[in-house]
C-alpha cells in the first residue's frame, strides 16, 4: 500500500528555492512585487493581484499559532512510530499560514498540554537528512 | 427552462456495502445503477446518461463513467467522470438536471463506487510537500484543525461534538442497512480513543466499501413512472480554500452561498424545512454546516446540538438514515436517498410526518494538498405539487 518512508519533499521548480534556503537555516515566503502580497504554498502569479512580478523574500522567522492537532492514529504508516505527535499551523507576522511543528529544540518534540491557540513562536530547523531540512517552531516569551 | 421544478430523482439504488473487500469499485457501481433504473421501473434502453463520481482511493481512471456505460450496455448521450470529492454526487445531479434541460440527455444515472482495499490498482497518494513531512495527512488532521479553531473561537466542546454522533447512531440503530447501529451516549463518546486530537473515534465516520446511485429525469417523464417524483426545486455550489486557510477577506463562513442559492431558488426558508441531510464526515463537519447554511446563528449551533434538535423529534431531524458517521461513507448517496424515502413517506421507522421540504448537502475536497480545498454542493428537494405547478416551470 505505502513504502515504510516518509513522504518527504519532492522539490519543483516552484519550490526548489524554498528547500535550499531551510538547508542554509533560512525561512523563504512568497512576496508580489506590485501590491506587496507575502503568500504561501508558492505559486507563479499572485493569489491577490495575479501579478506575474513574484519573488522569494526571507521572513522573520516569528509567528504565532493558529491551531494544532496531536497525531494518535497517523494516516501513513512511516508516522506510526512517531505518534502522538503534534502538527501545528503556523501564522507567519507577514500574513502567510504555514504547517510545522512544535518542538522545543529541533528534533524534541514538546509535551502538547503546553502548545496553545495565538500563543507566539520562532522557527528552528531540523536537519532530516542531506536533502531535506524541515522548519519547525518553538515557544518564545 | 430554468433548474427550479423541472427534473426529478426517480429512482434510487444503493449497492450492499461494509467492509467488502472482495467486489470492485465498479462491481459496486453496476449494482447500485441496475438498482436505481429497477427502483425507477423506467425501461432501461431509455436510460442515456451516466455520471459518475471519480473514485478517488485508486487515483486517476480514464474513461471511468464510460466504462459504467458500456458495462451497463447503455447507449449513452452522455458520459462524464466528475470530481468534487464528497460533493460530486449531488453536483452530478444539478448537472444531470442540465443536460437534460438542455435537451441532451432524458435519464441520467448519477453514481459512485468505492472500494478502499487497493485490489492490484496502485494508489495514488498525490500530497502537499509543506503538509505532508510533518504528518499531516488525509480529511482527519484537517478536520481536526478545523475543530479546533471551533474550539478555540466559539466556545464548542467535545462533548457537544459527542451529541452529533450519538443523535446519527440513534437513528442508524433503527435502519436495518447501516453498517453500525450499537446505540451509544455522549460518555461512551467521551470515552472514545483520541484519533487525531481533539477529534475521538466516534467524530469519524466509518470506512465504507459500496456503490449508489439515483435516476434523475425531467419532472414529466418521473410522473408517469411508478413512484411518486422527488422534485429538484434548488440548487447550489460553493468551491473554495478558505476553512482553514487565509483567502480572500469573507464576510460569511464558506458553504454559506450554497445553502443561499438553493434556499432562494426553491423559494422556501430555512424554517420550511421537515428533515435536513448534512454531509458528516466529522461531526466537526456537522457544527461548521449548521451555522454556515443559516440553520443555526454563528455560535449557536453547540448548543443547538445539545438541544437534542437533530433526534427524529427535534427541531430539526437531521440524518435520519445515520448518516456517513453510522450508516456508512455512502459519499452522501445515503443521504440523498433517505431523503427521498421521507418525501415518498417509505423511511418506515424513520419516517418524518409529512416530510415535504428536504434540504440535502454533499461536502468534499481536498484535504491532501496546502491550501486544502473544500466543496460545498447542496439540493432543495420537494413533494411533487401535482400538474397545477407545470406552468410555473417553462
Ligand atoms: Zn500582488
Amino acid at each position: 500500500m505505502f513504502g515504510i518512508e516518509k513522504p518527504m519533499p519532492n522539490p519543483t521548480e516552484d519550490t526548489e528555492k524554498y528547500w535550499e534556503a531551510t538547508r542554509k537555516g533560512e525561512l523563504l515566503i512568497m512576496a508580489c512585487g506590485d501590491c506587496g502580497h507575502r503568500y504561501m504554498p508558492p505559486m507563479p502569479i499572485c493569489p491577490v493581484c495575479w501579478s506575474e512580478s513574484v519573488k522569494w523574500t526571507k521572513a522573520s522567522g516569528r509567528g504565532k499559532v493558529y491551531s494544532f492537532i496531536v497525531v494518535h492514529r497517523p494516516q501513513h504508516p512511516a508516522f506510526f512510530p512517531d505518534a502522538p505527535y503534534n502538527v501545528a499551523m503556523i501564522d507567519l507576522e507577514e500574513g502567510p499560514r504555514i504547517h510545522s511543528r512544535i518542538v522545543t529544540e529541533p528534533g524534541q518534540m514538546i509535551d502538547p498540554t503546553l502548545i496553545k491557540v495565538d500563543m507566539p513562536v520562532e522557527v528552528v530547523f531540523e536537519k532530516i537528512d542531506s536533502e531535506t531540512t524541515l522548519p519547525m517552531f518553538r515557544p518564545t516569551t | 427552462m430554468t433548474f427550479k421544478n423541472s427534473c426529478a430523482i426517480a429512482g434510487i439504488g444503493l449497492s450492499k456495502f461494509g467492509q467488502r473487500p472482495g467486489t470492485s469499485a465498479m462491481g459496486f457501481l453496476l449494482q447500485a445503477c441496475k438498482r436505481a433504473v429497477e427502483d425507477s421501473g423506467i425501461d432501461r434502453n431509455l436510460v442515456d446518461g451516466c455520471l459518475i463520481a471519480m473514485p478517488a482511493v485508486m487515483g486517476e481512471q480514464h474513461g471511468w463513467a464510460t466504462r459504467v456505460a458500456a458495462h451497463l450496455g447503455i447507449t449513452a448521450r452522455l458520459a462524464s467522470t466528475m470530481d468534487m470529492g464528497g460533493a460530486t454526487p449531488i453536483g452530478a445531479i444539478q448537472t444531470a438536471a442540465l443536460y437534460i434541460n438542455a435537451g441532451m440527455a432524458k435519464a441520467v444515472l448519477v453514481g459512485f463506487g468505492m472500494q478502499n482495499n487497493p485490489q492490484g490498482v496502485p494508489i495514488a497518494m498525490m500530497g502537499s510537500q509543506f503538509a505532508f513531512p510533518y504528518g499531516d495527512i488525509g480529511a482527519i488532521t484537517f478536520m481536526a484543525h478545523v475543530a479546533r479553531r471551533q474550539m478555540h473561537e466559539l466556545g464548542v466542546t467535545s462533548r457537544q461534538y459527542g451529541h452529533i454522533a450519538a443523535a446519527f447512531r440513534e437513528h442508524a440503530s433503527r435502519n436495518p442497512e447501516a453498517q453500525k447501529r450499537e446505540l451509544f451516549s455522549v460518555d461512551d463518546h467521551q470515552k472514545s480513543k483520541w484519533v487525531v486530537e481533539p477529534l475521538r473515534l466516534f467524530d469519524c465516520c466509518l470506512v465504507t466499501d459500496g456503490g449508489g446511485a439515483v435516476l434523475v429525469t425531467s419532472l414529466e417523464v418521473a410522473r408517469d413512472l411508478k413512484n411518486k417524483p422527488v422534485v429538484l426545486s434548488g440548487a447550489g455550489q460553493e468551491h473554495g480554500a478558505e476553512m482553514i486557510f487565509p483567502g480572500k477577506p469573507r464576510q460569511r463562513p464558506p458553504g454559506a452561498y450554497a445553502a443561499d442559492a438553493a434556499f432562494e431558488m426553491a423559494g422556501v426558508t430555512r424554517k420550511d424545512v421537515d428533515v435536513a441531510y448534512i454531509y458528516d464526515g466529522f461531526t466537526p463537519l456537522v457544527m461548521h454546516s449548521l451555522e454556515a447554511f443559516g440553520f443555526c446563528k454563528r455560535g449557536e449551533a453547540g448548543a443547538f446540538v445539545e438541544s437534542g434538535a437533530l433526534g427524529l423529534h427535534g427541531e430539526l431531524p437531521t440524518n435520519t438514515h445515520g448518516g456517513l458517521l453510522s450508516e456508512g461513507h455512502m459519499y452522501g448517496v445515503g443521504h440523498v436517498a433517505e431523503a427521498v424515502r421521507q418525501i415518498r413517506g417509505t423511511a418506515g421507522e424513520r419516517q418524518i410526518k409529512d416530510a415535504e421540504v428536504v434540504f440535502v448537502n454533499g461536502y468534499g475536497g481536498a484535504p491532501h494538498e496546502a491550501p486544502p480545498t473544500c466543496s460545498f454542493a447542496t439540493l432543495i428537494l420537494t413533494k411533487d405539487q401535482g400538474s397545477l405547478s407545470r406552468g410555473t416551470t417553462s
